[in-house]
């Protein structure tokens, strides 16, 4: 049985190949201001439709059909993403605005026409067309609230989506608490390892089980409002220790590229993507929190599964 | 015969594993050239890295105690000592000393400030103390000629030796099969590193010399 052991090529002292999960737009060395200029000239009378309109982003093609699902937890995830489209100023016939979701962070301008019979704009925008996932959107904007079509500019995966999205205000939570989600939010469970299989020349994706060794600690521990010590969580889990850093990301509104973490955040009612660089808006007790969660994330990522001892 | 073969399969099996082990040990001991501060254990080690006797103390221990190993486990092959006696001796030396005046003292040191409070300290405290005197009455019997009691100490000496490697793969047994916290792992190996290995030497030591063997190990 030890010889078992001997074979496995996990016993190595560590994993030399451990790569830690940070995303882009989250550095926390980075100190200048990258924030989106945005100068609202808007008439007045179109204030109230200006504001951030969240939802889901939903593929109209039947992403299961299509041979295009991607499992997690051995549930399908419809690839829907939530979408934060902003109207940032409407003036005479034009309208400004950009769409935040799965980490893009696009600007928009279309042609809008007010349709006094339905009390909405009828919008025509586009985004520039230099970013692969760029696309036109189509829309009814109302007060509260757009319904709208999304079409891919160029040739991808899902080039086809809808969206009923709902005005929400942003604002930075600090005391904001992760919820115990049904979907996609239990990463207590143990999951299989990723993995594409095919099955009738059909392939499906599996996510990555690293997120699922997660415990209730995720709950508990908010990286935004208290000061972390060693001893907080020196105990706790890869998979605790990336949501819980994480976290903080996404109180900021960041829009994650992880998909995994995307499904995970996409699933916490308060989360609104906003910006997809939130490099400048930590606290001081977040910097000091990401710097001590990294430290640990690097420990466990490479020495927990391994022979050797952090 | 087949009481010799499953003996032999056994014993192969225990060289091949405790030549892996040592390698291992040895890729970990690596990581420390060039001393570093910041890499590997030592990273949780930053409120104690700064005192100089610290430092003197966890890079002795991780630089001796390699050979300290490696030299405690060929004494424990038998026809080392048949073959070559002489040998035995100067390598027998070399480990008594390694462990009274730098890998037990180093070990002892390390352990007032181990990971994991006051379980995990207490556990390293008396394995350096127990460490030492095993060690030291494993060289006090063979000086006295008592060859007997000198095996004896020997094998409790080196089940604590031993612990370096076996806590480690009870490290990696708990986190493949019970995936515990890191820490909540760090505790009980701390503890399962070196009993186990106490227990196991008892055992072997209870069952191998009864009292009529005893003049077995007095022969060269």
């Amino acid at each position: 049985m030890l010889l078992v052991f001997l074979v496995s090529c996990k016993t190595d002292i560590k994993d030399r190949n451990a790569v830690l999960d940070i995303e882009q737009g989250t550095d926390t060395t980075q100190t200048t201001a990258n924030l989106r200029e945005t100068t609202i000239i808007s008439d007045n009378k179109y204030a109230a439709f200006l504001g951030y309109y969240v939802g889901q982003f939903v593929p109209t093609i039947d992403v299961h059909e299509a041979k295009k699902t991607v499992y997690y937890d051995m549930e399908e995830w419809q690839r829907t993403n939530k979408i934060n489209i902003s109207i940032d100023s409407i003036f005479n016939t034009t309208i400004i605005g950009h769409s935040v979701v799965a980490g893009n962070d696009r600007p928009f301008r279309g042609l809008v026409e007010w349709d006094e019979h339905i009390k909405a704009f009828k919008c025509e925008v586009k985004e520039p067309g230099t970013d692969k996932y760029d696309g036109s959107f189509s829309f009814y904007l109302y007060s509260n609230k757009i319904n709208g079509t999304w079409k891919a500019l160029r040739k991808i995966d899902i080039n086809e989506r809808n969206y009923q999205l709902t005005k929400r205000k942003f604002s930075y939570n600090p005391n904001q608490n992760l919820e115990v989600s049904k979907r996609y939010a239990d990463w207590t469970k143990v999951v299989e390892e990723k993995s594409t299989q095919t099955i009738d020349d059909e392939v499906e994706e599996w996510i990555d089980q690293k997120f699922a060794s997660a415990t209730d600690a995720i709950y508990s521990i908010n990286a935004s409002s208290q000061k972390l010590t060693k001893k907080d969580i020196e105990n706790l889990s890869k998979g605790d220790l990336l949501i819980i850093r994480n976290a903080i990301y996404a109180r900021h509104g960041y829009s994650f590229k992880s998909r995994p973490l995307r499904v995970f955040f996409d699933a916490q009612e308060w989360y609104i993507p906003v910006h997809a660089d939130i490099k400048s808006q930590f606290t001081d007790l977040e910097k000091e929190n990401i710097k001590l969660l990294l430290k640990y994330e690097k420990n466990a990522v490479e020495y927990y599964d391994y022979f050797g001892r952090g | 015969m087949t009481k010799l073969y499953f003996e032999y399969l056994v014993k192969m099996t225990l060289l091949v594993l405790s030549v892996y082990s040592i390698y291992l040990m040895a890729l970990i001991t690596w990581q420390y050239i060039p001393a570093n501060n910041e890499v590997a254990f030592l990273v949780f080690k930053d409120h104690v890295i700064d005192k100089l006797y610290y430092r003197v103390a966890f890079f002795s221990h991780v630089y001796i105690s390699i050979f300290t190993l490696i030299a405690g486990c060929i004494q424990l092959l038998p026809w080392v000592k048949s073959t070559w006696p002489k040998l035995h001796k100067h390598l027998g030396r070399f480990y008594v000393l390694s462990i009274l005046l730098v890998t037990a003292p180093s070990g002892f040191v390390m352990a007032l400030y181990a990971n994991g409070g006051l379980l995990s300290q207490i556990s390293f405290v008396i394995q350096a103390l127990i460490w030492w005197m095993f060690t030291w009455l494993a060289f006090d019997y063979i000086k006295k000629g008592d060859k007997t009691m000198h095996y004896k100490f020997v094998w409790r000496s080196m089940a604590l030796t031993l612990s370096a490697i076996t806590l480690r793969w009870w490290k990696y047994l708990i986190v493949s099969t019970l995936a515990l916290g890191p820490m909540d792992t760090y505790r009980i190996v701390a503890w399962l590193g070196w009993v186990g290995n106490l227990l196991v030497v008892e055992i072997f030591l209870y069952f191998y010399i009864n009292p009529s063997e005893k003049e077995t190990f007095g022969s060269d």
